[in-house]
Parts: C-alpha cells; structure tokens; sequence
C-alpha cells in the first residue's frame, strides 16, 4: 500500500507489520506524553527531585543521549573535514541517532525547566559566564544544523523527490554540507564541552570540581572527547541493532571497522586523560578542599570505587584495547561488547557527573543524598527512547538511510506493480547511488 | 571627592549563644512570605530560607554534644566580587550580585527555574518551589507586600531581607540622608533572635558590630581573624559573609573539611 | 481552485516560516511568559499605610510585648517590642507564628451549638443571644435545684481581670469548682507557702545570677518566660555566668550548659539533698542567714547528714560522688548561685518533696529575697473590685467540698488539683459535674492519661468551651462561645512566670474581631446579667472594656501608651520581714510536709519486670504543647529525626536500641500500663541507656490538617501519680516496653 513511498531497491516488511510496531512503541510515546504533560500543568513535584537533587534523572538523560548522539558530529568531522570517504555509509545514520538524540534533550530540557514558558529567557537574558547558557546556545545551533543535515535526506523521498523544488533544494544542501559539517564540529566541540563544564565550573561541589585552562575546567575537554569516542560507537551499535532486527546487512563492514577502529583510539586516549584527570583530582584537588578520594566513594549505600573501575577500567581501556586491534575489531561478538561497554561507560560518567555531584555531602553535618525517580521521571525519560525507535522506524522504511542497503539485498525480482513511472529518468541512477548527507 | 565605599552586609551568628529556638527561621518565614505545606517533614522539598543545623560531635553518651549552626545564604563574595558560585552560574541573570551592598538577589520572574543555581550551592541555601504557594483560605490576609510571593517553578532564597534595605534607603532620603544607619537596616531574623545570636550590619565598616566581632582581613577575602570565628567551607573559595563564633574547636572544625592529618589551625584555601 | 501537491506544500512551508517571523509569535511567546509571572493564582499582597501596634502575647505566660506591623487593617507580622523588660525585641517561635492562629483554618467563627454525637464535628451556627441565654437556662436550672457546686470551670490561669472575672462568677453563682491547669508553679506557691509563709508566686533574678544550678529546667526549651531565660542565658554568656544542667538527657538547655550532668531519671530530690550534705557538712553555707532567719535546720541537718552522703546519693542517682562534693562547692562558693526545678517546660508539677528539697539548696546559701536570688513574688493587687453578695444558695454551694479534694483534709494546702478531677467523676464518689466550662486551657489534650480524661468529660452533661480555635476539648464540648484572639482583645496580662518583679502586660486589639466572636470578659458580664439577682449585681459593668479600664485606673492611660506597668516601686523585702510562717523564719521542715522519715522518690507507674526501660518526655520550644498547638511555620520547623510524615521519633542511646535489635528509622511499638503507641526509633548518643525520650506537642486531634494527625500524644502513655503530701501531679515518666513494630 506505502510501496509508493519506500525506496527503490530495498524490501521493507509489509505494512500491517510496520503498523502494529509503530502502535506498540506509539502506546510507550504517548504514556511519556502524558507523564510530559503531568509536569507540565501540575509543575515538577511530580517527579523525584528535590532541593538536593535539583539536577536529577532528566538530566542524566539530557547528558547522556547529547554523548551519544556525538556520533553525528564526530562521524561528520571525519567525511567531511578529515575526507574519511568510507564514512559516508554510516553518515546518514549517524546524522538521524544525532537528530533524535538531540531532539529529545531539547524535550527533555523543556520538561526539566520549573518556567518551560520563560524557557527562552537563557537566550533574551543571557550570562555569558555560564555555561549553561553556551551550552543552550550550542545546543540549539546545533540541533539546527542537524536539521538541515537531516532535511536532505527527507527530500530524497522518492515522491517528495520528484517535487522539482525539493529536488534542487536537496542537490543544493548536498553540496554545502561541508559547511555545516565543520560548523556542526565547532558548535559540538564546545556544547559537549559546555556539558562537561556545567559540573566542573562548580567549585562549591569538589566532587565535580576541576582545574582547566581559562574559563575551561578539564571535564570541558574530557566531554568533548568523550562523546567523540563513543558517540560513533553508539553510532554503530544502534546500526548493529538495527541490522539485527531488520535481518539485513545495512552498513558495509569496511565502514564500520573504520570507525570502530577511530573510536577506539579516541576511547585509549580518552581513559588515559580521564585516568590522569582523576589522578590530579583525587591527589591534588580534592585534599586542597579537604577530601580524600575515598570520601566521595564510601559511607552511602550506591556510590562506591566499583562505579570509578567500571567507569575508567571496565568501559574506557577494555572496550579500547577491543577496538585498536584488528582481530578485536573483526570479531562479530568482541565488537558487540565493546561497543556496548563504551556506550555504558560514557553514560556512566554521564551519571556519575550529575547525580553523584548531587549526592555528595559538602557539608560536614550532612549525610548523603539518595533519590529514586518517579515514575513520571521514567516515563518521559523513556518517551524519547520510543521518539526514536519511531523515528528510525518510519526514516528506514521510507527513506535511503542505508545506501549499501541495495547493494548488500540484492533483491532478485521486483513486483511488477511496484514499477512506476518515474521522471525524470535520471533519478533512477541517483536512487541507487549512496545517499550524501 | 571621596570615594563612597561599597557596602558588604555580613551576618556573624554566635553558635554559643544560639540555643537552636526556631525564631529566625520563622521571624524570616514570616517576614518573606513563605508558603508551607500541610506535610514539611521532608526536609529537601521544605522553603526555609534560614535553616537550623544540629551538629553532633558524634561522642557516646555522656560525653556527647550538640550544635544549633543556623543557615541563611551565605552571600558567597567568591574569588573576586560578585563571583558567587550561584551567580555566575545562573544562565539567565536571575540571581545577581550587588556591589553596592554585598547582597546576592533572586529575581523571580526572571528565573525559569533550571535550578543550576541549586546545583552549584554546596550549603543548600537555595529552594525550588515544587508546588504553587497556597494559603489557607484567609490567611493570605498577613502577606506582606513588601516582598512578592513566589509562583511554582522558580528558585528563592535568603535575600538578607533587601526589602528592608530599601525602605531604610527610602526612608533616609526622605529625611534627606544619604546614609543608611547600622540600627536602620537589620534583617528580621536578627530582630527576632531571642539569644542576640545574630549580629547583622557591614563588614566593610570598621564601626559596625560584625566588623569588630569577626575583624575580616580584606588581604584574604575578609577571612576572619577572630580565632573563634569561622566561615563555612572556607577552603572553598565562596568566601561567605556569614560568620559564626564559636568557643568550641569541634565545632568549628565541623564548619569545613580537612584531612585526617590536617589541624585546623592550617586552613589553606584552595584558591590561594 | 484547485491546490495541487506542489502549492500545498509551499503554502505550508511559506506559513510556517512566516509565523516564526511574524511578530505574533514573539508577542505571544511574551506574553505566555509574562502570565507565568504573574499567575491569578499566585496572591499579590495589596499595599497601603504601614502602622504598627504595641500589644501583648499570650501564647503562652511568657508574656512577651509585642509589636504588630500593619499594612491597612491587616496585621501582616510579629515583632518583639524593643524596651519591653521581659523580651526587648525578642520573640519566640511560637509569637512570631500568631497571625497563622488570627488568619488560620482553625478558628472557631461563631457560636457554635453540637448536632450529633460529640466529638463528630457536626454543628449548628447560633446566636450569641441564644447561646447566652441557653447558659443561663441551664446555670439557673441547676442552681434552682440547689446543684450549683456541680459547675466546674476550667482555666488556664487564675490572675488577671478574665480569670477573676470566673471566679466572681462562680462564687456568687455557688459553685467552689475553679480550677487552674497544673504546672511547676503550684508546687512553687506550695513551697513557698509552706516553707516560706508566703501566698506568692515564685521569681528569680536570673539576670544577676551567675550560677544556676538547675534540676532539669528547660531554660532553653520553653521554661518560665521562654524569650526571657533566652536572653538570660546569653547575659550569662557574656558575664561568665555558669549553668550545670541535671538531667538523663541531653536536651538543649543541657548542651548550651557549662555542664551537662546525667542523672537517674527521679532521683534529683535526692541529688540535691547530696549537694546540700555536702555544703552542711563543709560548713559552707550562708551562717547568717541560718542562724538569724531561719527554723528546723538542725533536724533538717540531721536528716540530710544521715541519710545522703555522696556515696549513698551517688548509688541513687548515678553521678558520682566526687561530682556531687564538686557541684556542692562550686554552688556554695559561687557569688550569685540560684538552684531552680520544675522538668522541661515545668508543665506537670513534680514531687513536692524535689521541690522544697531544691528550694533548701537556695535558702543553705541565703539568696532568697535577695539580688541574683528567689523571690517570692505577691500578686500586685490592682483588682480590687467590691465584695460580692452571696445568697443562700452561693453560700450553700460554696461550703461544698472541692471535687477535685484541694483543700481538703488530705490535701489541705493545695488551691487546685486539676489532676485529680477525671478520677473523681470516673468514681463518682463525692458528687457528679454537671455542666463544665473551659477557658484558656486545652484539658483534653494536655492531661495526662488522656482516655480517662475523655472518660470523665463524657459523663458531664453540658460542656462549654471558649475556645477561639477548635481545640480538642471544643471539639468535644457541647457550646462554643468562641473568645476573640488575643490580637482582637484588651487584656491584662498579669505578671510573667518566674519574673522576679511585677509586670502587667497589655493585650490589645491589633485588628477587628476577623469572625462573629466575643470576649469572653462580655460574655461572662452577659450571662450574670442573664441570670440576674445578686449575679447580675456582681458585675455591674457594661462590658469588659469598662471593667478593665476601671480596673487599671490610673495605669491605663500608661499601658495604652507603651504596652505594659512595671512596677517602679516595687521593693525588695529584707529577711527580717521575709517569711510570714509561724516562727516568722525560713521553714527548713516544714510540720505539714510530713515528718521528713516519709520522704520518698516518687513510685512511677509500671513494674520492671514487664516494662524494662523508662519513658520520659522531653519539651522543645519547637513544639507548643500547651493551649495552642504548633501553627504552620512552627511545624515546618520540627526536625526530620522528631517527626517523618505522621511518624513520631522516640529517642534512644543506639547501645538500648542494639539490644532490642532497633535500628534508625525503624519501626517500634512502645507500651506501658497506660497506652500503646506505634513510634518510629532514632538513635541518639545523648540519652542515657535505658531511657526513651517522646516529645510532647504532637498527637493532636484537633486544630487543622498542618497539625492534626501527626505523631502521638504523650498523655495517652502516661497517667498521673499523685503527690502524697500535695495531691498535685508528680508523675515524671512512666515504665515501657519496646518491640519491633
Ligand atoms: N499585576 C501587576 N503586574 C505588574 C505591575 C502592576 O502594577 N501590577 N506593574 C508592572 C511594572 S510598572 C513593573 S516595573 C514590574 C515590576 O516587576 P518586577 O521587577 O518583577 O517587580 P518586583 O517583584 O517588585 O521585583 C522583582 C524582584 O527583584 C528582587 N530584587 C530586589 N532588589 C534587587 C536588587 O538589588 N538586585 C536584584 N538583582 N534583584 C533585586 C526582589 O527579590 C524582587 O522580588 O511589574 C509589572 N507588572
Ligand atoms: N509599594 C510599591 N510601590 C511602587 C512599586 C512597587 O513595586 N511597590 N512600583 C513602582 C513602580 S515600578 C511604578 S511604575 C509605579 C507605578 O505607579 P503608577 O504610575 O501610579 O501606576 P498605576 O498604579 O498603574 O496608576 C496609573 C494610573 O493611571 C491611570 N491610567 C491608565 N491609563 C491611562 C491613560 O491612558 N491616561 C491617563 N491619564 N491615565 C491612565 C490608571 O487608571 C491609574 O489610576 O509604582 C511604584 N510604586
Ligand atoms: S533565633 Fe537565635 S537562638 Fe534561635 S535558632 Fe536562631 S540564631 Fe539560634
Ligand atoms: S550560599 Fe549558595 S545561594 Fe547563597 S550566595 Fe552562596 S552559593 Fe549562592
Ligand atoms: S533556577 Fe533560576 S536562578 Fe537558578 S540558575 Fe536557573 S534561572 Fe538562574
Ligand atoms: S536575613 Fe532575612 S531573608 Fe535572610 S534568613 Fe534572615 S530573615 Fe530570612
Ligand atoms: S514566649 Fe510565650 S509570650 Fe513570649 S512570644 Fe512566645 S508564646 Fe508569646
């Protein structure tokens, strides 16, 4: 029935099939919607925070999906600026996890705000000093720009396609991509830096406190790099999901070798710095304030130096050293796992950087903080979890995300009734050539 | 002409004479317009601008000790003026440092509520209003108009009672002063202190009272020079203008963290 | 006309692009913005002229002065009046709470008469004629059939124009059923009665003192004129004064003291006889007055030799002895050294044997009537009203036993014994209580063992309450005349506890009566005008006002002005002219205590064996526990380790709490002989082993949804214990166990 809409040369699953997915993860939407909603008109006493936990869940997620979603700007910065050319079977992709996961922290910031209707005052009234305010700024252009990356390949519909204004406004956006892939890097380099200074500007919370140059605490750097490293990893994993569910090979196996193999050099020497940065914090800075390390890491129920091994050891250098080698990087399952564990180390830190800052007593007469969220909280924590399988869902069946896609299912006959006529007739060639981001 | 000095109001709280009674936590309750809730036993969605403190010395009986240590916000100077942890964090201006008194402000129909500003204060002295105030049907009546109730979704604080600031200023320009007088401007929690715990004018002014008490040394961020006094989290670098006093070492070594091996007597700070 | 794809399309992306740029949105986004800022929902405080009002407190009988910030006809705060000699600018956390009681839910807005059963909350609205005259019908029945004794009035205090206004009243009428709420004072007046000769009330100069010694007074947590012994103890922080603070547990007055010394809970009678062992046999204390001023040393002397030398104390109270031979040297040789009892709050009397053993340790040292000492403090006699006629019948009433038995052959020296009351309308054994009045006390939820109290109150015909607030006890009682607030009323507010010089308070009113109250000064003038005859002719004013300012006289005018009279003249009595007993001296043994060999610690209720460990209550200026209940502010101020949600937190040493397997947070119930109780633990180091500690204030029924419902009363775990000299409430704990909820 849509077969006038899915691309040419690939075979999508019948409709009723794509129907009842989209319901079932529709029905997980529209239950964080309505949790959305509930803070909305009732305000934040719905949720789990409170005066301790000012930062909680929500932004865990906000942080956690932007680093992950940092496959797109870093997978961009390789093809476009660095002309890693095999990279452009993943671009696409990595450009729609990045518009999702983007999309849903600009959600999530909307729900988290206690004022969502003065939301725009960061931006009318905005302190230069806070990085708050960089990282709004950023953000904001940023999820911008991955707009406009996204929008070319929404125009590569094939009906939307034989609109001869979309036509040439996709070809145009094709050929300023550069452009916007090197503004994208720039913008990412500093929000996801911005991110990571939201914590270590904090010199009230040694926990979160760090050293840097200029205005810049080294969590600014650390974030960057981070979510450089294991963005595309999360890039690639939800690429490894996709296949699997699809039962397809979508991405050439060069490609993503590629990037795992860029991923993780970036991971090694993430987790030295990140090794070094603890070092100089746990040594230095954190005596000068009067705490050991083992302050931050014991007298609490949750919080102990297993979450620092598992953060640095278990998902930085294990998930690397898979990575930097071939044979690692070749292995079906060693792939798996390292991936995965790069994601979870990432969105640890994530965690560790807002609720453990969080929990943390400064005070010498408090005790920890502990918090458990609502459900509200984990119902509109999930909702972009749902956005996304959506939008991926509807994106894939409709759209050339995967321009190896034809290549690796060859399909042996097409039904004749799929076969229509298609003008100009140029655009047959196109439709097989991988779509540019 | 003569430079006119900037004012920076400080409080100085005499921990041995504050018998932990509540009245400036309610004196500011009730002054600031603070709503209440009919359950205020979770103490970290509770407004109170002051809060009490009860420290232990974590002794067995009978060897035991307790500590009343009273919380307004600290007005954190930080490093140089008006770099409060709160205020140079806070995205949208709404909370601000004011270098004509030393006062950290809230302005509440400004703030949208991200509670950054909550996140970057290490004494808590900051609350989100998680619900809309409600006042029982009448009791809106003893609201008092010189200082605006909160609406849901914003953060509020201590404000060293600025309104008060301002009717004294008002006040003596009307009479055609141009100086506002120790006597003039005093915080409600200081006047309703039944103990004279609480002690409340300019530190930058050699005749006031919290002057004297605490002699802060300017060299050092107007750390104090009293051996008795002390700032909470002094190694920080807030460089609070709330001082306590205390004659007891246990107690004002509970005002900080130090290492096992460290004496109190040290006191490095971080940022020096 | 036909839209085709195309244009559909770029009519859709031209619109949405010319919305955003389109002024409209901003505006909008603007305007949304500016909504939020200014909510309907969220009140804005209406402005006008600023005035203020000096007045007094009555909250409680600290008697603070009060200054009230208006904007318009609305109080909108609380302050201390600067100058006030009691709290200068001072005020507690309760005062500073009072326009939550004015403005609040609570109030009780018109008469109100009982639909239903009582205590289910159903009312009716009535008139203030109607409700008088219903008052009157059921007085003048009762009285017709020569029952008048068989009206009682409960009130808060019985000094002042309203008070004595009651006892007018009752006297003429024919009933001797005045009866004050118990506290530390009546075992006070007692003491100074008996060993002093005095009808007075006890003051200490705790502003010249400079060592107390106290014997579990809450200086800090609500004893005496609260906002006073705050200021007094930072006077001694700045002089040098010392406090030693004597009690099992280490409750705020202890941990501001310069010592904190535990004791076994009951045996402080005996730890003062130590001390005073000590000063005798050291010879250290005062000879001039012993020898000039005063009567029964030597026997007293004997007994305190013989039986409570250090060591033998030190076995009774846990302290040992060479802190006892170091707390009596240092009292005796102090300058200024004052010794005071009365727990906690001093809300329940006390032995009156602790007592008078405490007042002993004042006279060995001779600072009684003196600077920095106790004085025993005569009512200053500004109500001076003519004589009422009694008819027959009052007289007839009035030669009735007391039903309460104060004054009677057992308790010949006691004016009230409130305590006493349920027991004796639970037995009936003198006469039933017919009808009830309840003024400024709140019996239903401050006496101990509250279910016989409900008991008791259940048997009486027709209560009546004159409560401003719905009070557990208005919510019980058959006819609310509800009384203006004290911020809607003139008043006398007669001298505070334990000043050591007279000082009338002036209440006033601040704003308009806020509901269809009256004064209840009025309403009592209204009912003895209904009832006419001699009553009527016994209250010849036209209303409270014109009595209390024919009553104040030349005062009046100066009470407007600045709020209160202190008494200039006021002087201090020389020893010589000090003691009014029969030798004219300090009484050492007074005969009517009882000869000394009866002295004994006071048996609390539960046997050992069933009820292992001891509960105690402790006081907290945080918590009102007397007529009012904490407001809204006051509770948000109660600890998280106090109250969580609805539970209340016993106090346990975590070394009692290992052995009953309790740990923080965890769920107990607590039972002794009188209730049981579901509480939850929390552990505290400064509480002796074997001890738990329950605050008192909570547990309410009544008053609004921000108070009631929450934690326990303490009075349903403990009843009281009869003082056998006094009759008076010497209860001072009770045994309990504790299990695993
Ligand atoms: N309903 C209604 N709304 C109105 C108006 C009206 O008449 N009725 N009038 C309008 C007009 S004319 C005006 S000007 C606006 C005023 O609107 P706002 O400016 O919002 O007015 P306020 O609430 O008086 O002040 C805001 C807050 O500023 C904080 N503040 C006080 N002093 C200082 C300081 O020195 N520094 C900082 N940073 N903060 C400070 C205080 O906490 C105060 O609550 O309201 C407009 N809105
Ligand atoms: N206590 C207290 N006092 C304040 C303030 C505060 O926050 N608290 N805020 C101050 C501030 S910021 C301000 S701006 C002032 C505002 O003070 P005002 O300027 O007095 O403001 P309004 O109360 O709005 O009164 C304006 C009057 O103009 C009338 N009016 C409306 N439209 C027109 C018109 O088109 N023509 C004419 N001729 N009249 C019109 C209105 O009916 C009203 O009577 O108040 C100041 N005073
Ligand atoms: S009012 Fe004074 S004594 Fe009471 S808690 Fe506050 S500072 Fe302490
Ligand atoms: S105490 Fe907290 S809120 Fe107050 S100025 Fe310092 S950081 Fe800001
Ligand atoms: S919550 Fe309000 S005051 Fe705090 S940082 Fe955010 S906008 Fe600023
Ligand atoms: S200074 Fe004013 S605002 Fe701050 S705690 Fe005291 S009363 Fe409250
Ligand atoms: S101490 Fe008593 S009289 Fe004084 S303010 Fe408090 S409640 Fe009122």
């Amino acid at each position: 029935m849509d077969s006038a809409l899915i691309p040419k040369g690939v075979k999508r699953c019948p409709l009723w099939q794509f129907i009842l997915l989209i319901c079932v993860v529709g029905a997980v939407l529209l239950w964080g919607v309505y949790a959305m909603l509930l803070c909305w008109f009732k305000g934040l006493n719905q949720t789990n925070m409170n005066d301790a936990y000012g930062f909680a869940l929500w932004i865990w997620a906000d942080l956690a999906v932007i680093a992950v979603g940092g496959g797109a700007f870093f997978t961009g910065l390789l093809r476009y600026i660095f002309g890693k050319d095999e990279l452009k079977n993943i671009i696409n992709y990595a450009v729609l996890i990045g518009f999702i996961c983007y999309s849903s922290a600009l959600l999530i910031l909307a729900i988290d705000i206690g004022q969502p209707l003065r939301g725009w005052f960061i931006f009318w009234h905005a302190n230069v000093h806070s990085m708050l305010t960089e990282v709004a700024f950023c953000l904001s252009c940023y999820f911008g720009v991955l707009t406009i990356e996204y929008i070319p390949l929404i125009l590569e519909n094939r009906q939307i396609d034989r609109v001869p204004f979309f036509h040439h406004l996709g070809h145009n956006m094709h050929e300023m991509m550069a452009v916007f892939a090197a503004t994208g890097a720039f913008l990412s380099f500093f929000h996801q830096g911005s991110l990571g200074g939201v914590a270590g500007v904090l010199f009230g919370r040694p926990f979160a406190f760090r050293e840097g140059i200029l205005i810049w605490p080294w969590t600014f750097f650390l974030f960057t790099w981070s979510a450089a490293a294991c963005g595309p990893c999360f890039t690639i994993l939800i690429t490894k999901i996709t296949e699997t569910v699809t039962r397809k090979k979508l991405v050439k196996d060069s490609a993503i070798e590629l990037l795992a193999k860029i991923s993780g050099w970036m991971l090694l020497t993430y987790s030295i710095a990140k090794t070094a940065d603890t070092w100089y914090w746990a040594t230095v800075t954190a005596p000068s304030m009067g705490q050991t390390l083992m302050d931050f890491y014991s007298n609490n129920p949750l919080y102990g130096i297993w979450i620092l091994i598992l953060e640095i050891v278990i998902c930085g250098f294990v998930p690397a050293a898979i990575l930097i080698t071939k044979k690692g990087r070749k292995n079906s399952l060693a792939l798996w796992i390292a991936i995965t564990l790069a994601t979870i180390g990432v969105c640890i830190n994530r965690w560790v950087m807002v609720l453990q800052v969080m929990a943390v007593p400064v005070l010498t007469f408090e005790s920890w903080f502990m918090y458990f969220p609502s459900w509200q909280e984990i119902a509109t924590t999930i909702l972009p979890v749902a956005y996304g399988v959506i939008l991926i869902a509807i994106s894939y069946r409709y759209l050339p995300v995967f321009p190896n896609e034809p290549e690796l299912n060859p399909i042996e006959t097409l039904p004749a009734e799929e076969e229509e006529a298609v003008e100009p007739s140029v655009e047959l060639e196109q439709e097989l050539k991988p779509a540019e981001a | 002409m003569k430079h006119k000095k900037a004012k920076k109001y400080g409080m100085v709280i005499d921990l041995d004479k504050c018998t932990g009674c509540g009245s400036c936590m309610v004196a500011c309750m009730a002054e600031n317009n603070v709503p209440f809730r009919k359950d205020e036993s979770d103490k970290l969605l509770s407004i109170t601008w002051m809060r009490i403190y009860k420290l232990t010395n974590g002794k067995p009986f009978p060897n035991t000790d307790i500590c009343y240590l009273p919380r307004p916000c600290m007005h954190c100077e930080g490093q140089h003026e008006g770099h409060s942890p709160c205020v140079t964090v806070c995205p949208a201006i709404a909370t601000d440092y004011s270098s004509e008194t030393g006062i950290v402000s809230q302005i509440y129909t400004r703030c949208f509520g991200c509670r950054y500003c909550m996140a970057s204060c290490p004494y808590h002295a900051r609350y989100f209003n998680w619900w809309d105030p409600v006042w029982p049907d009448g009791m809106e009546k003893y609201l008092s108009p010189n200082v605006s109730p909160r609406m849901r979704g914003v953060v509020e604080k201590c404000s060293f009672c600025f309104h008060r600031y301002q009717m004294a200023k008002e006040k003596a320009f009307m009479e055609g002063r141009r100086k506002v007088e120790e006597d003039e401007y005093q915080t409600a929690c200081t006047q309703a202190c039944p103990a004279g715990a609480i002690t409340f004018g300019d530190l930058n002014n050699p005749n006031h009272t919290v002057y004297r008490m605490v002699k802060p040394d300017p060299k050092h961020h107007g750390r104090p020079t009293n051996p008795n006094a002390f700032r909470l989290l002094e190694r920080l670098g807030t460089n609070p203008k709330v001082y306590y006093l205390s004659s007891r070492e246990w107690i004002r070594r509970a005002g900080d963290n130090y290492l096992k091996s460290e004496s109190i007597a040290k006191k490095p700070a971080h940022h020096e | 006309m036909k839209i085709d794809r195309r244009s559909f399309l770029s009519f859709l992306i031209g619109g949405a692009a010319g919305t955003t740029l389109s002024p409209l949105t901003w505006k909008l986004m603007d305007d949304s913005a500016i909504w939020t800022q200014m909510w309907p929902w969220t009140p804005v405080p209406a402005d006008g002229e600023a005035s203020y009002v000096n007045s007094a407190c009555s909250l409680c009988s600290g008697g603070c002065g009060i200054t009230v910030r208006k904007i318009d006809d609305r109080a909108v705060k609380i302050e201390g009046m600067k100058g006030h000699p009691v709290n200068n600018g001072g005020l507690c956390i309760l005062g500073l709470s009072g326009l939550q009681l004015l403005y609040g839910p609570t109030r009780v807005r018109t008469p109100l008469k009982r639909v239903g059963q009582r205590g289910q909350g159903r009312w009716e609205k009535i008139s203030w004629k109607d409700a008088i005259s219903e008052v009157a019908e059921t007085l003048g029945d009762l009285r017709e059939k020569g029952h008048s004794h068989t009206v009682g009035f409960i009130s808060g205090s019985d000094r002042g124009t309203v008070p004595r206004l009651f006892d007018r009243f009752l006297t003429v009428y024919g009933s001797p059923n005045l009866m004050r709420t118990s506290s530390i004072i009546d075992s006070y007046e007692l003491t100074l009665h008996l060993m002093q000769g005095a009808q007075a009330l006890p003051g200490f100069d705790f502003e010249n003192a400079d060592f107390i010694l106290s014997f579990g007074s809450g200086i800090l947590d609500g004893w005496g004129s609260p906002v006073r012994m705050f200021r007094a103890n930072s006077t001694w922080c700045n002089t040098g004064g010392k406090v030693i603070q004597i009690e099992p547990r280490l409750s705020n007055t202890a941990a501001k003291s310069d010592k904190w010394i535990p004791v076994n809970p009951g045996t402080e009678a005996a730890l003062a006889l130590g001390i005073a062992h000590v000063i005798i046999k050291e010879s250290l204390y005062h000879a001039e007055f012993i020898n000039y001023y005063s009567e029964g040393f030597d026997d007293w002397k004997r007994f305190v030799l013989g039986e409570y030398g250090p060591d033998s104390v030190a076995t009774i109270t846990g302290i040992d002895s060479t802190t006892i031979i170091a707390l009596a040297r240092s009292f005796a040789r102090a300058s200024k050294p004052l010794a005071i009892c009365g727990r906690g709050q001093g809300t329940t009397p006390g032995s009156l044997n602790e007592c008078t053993a405490v007042h002993a340790l004042n006279a060995l040292v001779g600072n009684i009537n003196k600077k920095g000492g106790i004085f025993a403090v005569a009512e200053p006699d500004y109500i001076n009203w003519p004589e009422v006629e009694m008819d027959v019948r009052a007289a007839a009433g009035m030669q009735k036993d007391r039903l309460d038995g104060a004054g009677s052959k057992k308790y010949p020296f006691s004016r009230y014994l409130l305590n006493r009351l349920p027991q004796a309308i639970n037995s009936g054994e003198k006469y039933p209580l017919k009808a009830l009045f309840v003024a400024g006390a709140n019996p239903l939820y401050t006496m101990s063992d509250s279910k016989a109290v409900k008991k008791a109150f259940d048997k009486v015909p027709f209560v009546v309450s004159f409560s401003s607030y719905m009070d557990e006890t208005a919510q019980n009682a058959d006819l609310i005349l509800p009384n203006h607030t004290y911020l809607e009323r003139y008043e006398d507010i007669p001298t505070p506890a334990g000043m050591p010089r007279p000082v009338i308070g002036l209440s006033r009113p601040v704003v308009e009566p806020q509901f269809n109250t009256k004064h209840t000064g009025d309403v009592i003038i209204l009912l003895a005008k209904a009832m006419g005859g001699n009553i009527a002719d016994a209250f010849a004013w036209n209303s409270y006002d014109e009595c209390l300012k024919e009553t104040l006289g030349y005062k009046w005018r100066v009470m407007v002005e600045k709020g209160f009279w202190s008494y200039p003249d006021f002087f201090v009595q020389t020893h010589e002219e000090s003691f009014d007993t029969v030798s004219g001296k300090f009484e050492f043994a007074p005969k009517e205590t009882g000869s000394l060999k009866q002295f004994k610690p006071v048996n609390i209720e539960g046997d050992k064996t069933n009820y292992p460990l001891l509960l105690i209550p402790y006081d907290s200026i945080r918590l009102a526990n007397g007529v009012v209940g904490d407001p809204p502010f006051v509770m948000k101020s109660v600890e998280d380790t106090v109250l969580k949600g609805t539970d209340v937190f016993i106090e346990l040493n975590p070394k009692t709490a290992g052995e009953h397997g309790l740990r923080e947070g965890q769920l107990a119930m607590l039972s002794t002989p009188v209730g049981k109780a579901r509480v939850k633990v929390h552990l505290f180091d400064g509480i002796m082993p074997g001890l738990v500690a329950l605050p008192r204030g909570l547990g309410h029924t009544a008053f609004d949804d921000y108070l009631a419902g929450k934690g326990i009363n303490f009075n349903e775990l403990i009843g009281p214990v009869e003082d056998s000299v006094s009759g008076l409430d010497a209860a001072w704990g009770i045994r309990v166990k504790l299990a695993k909820a």
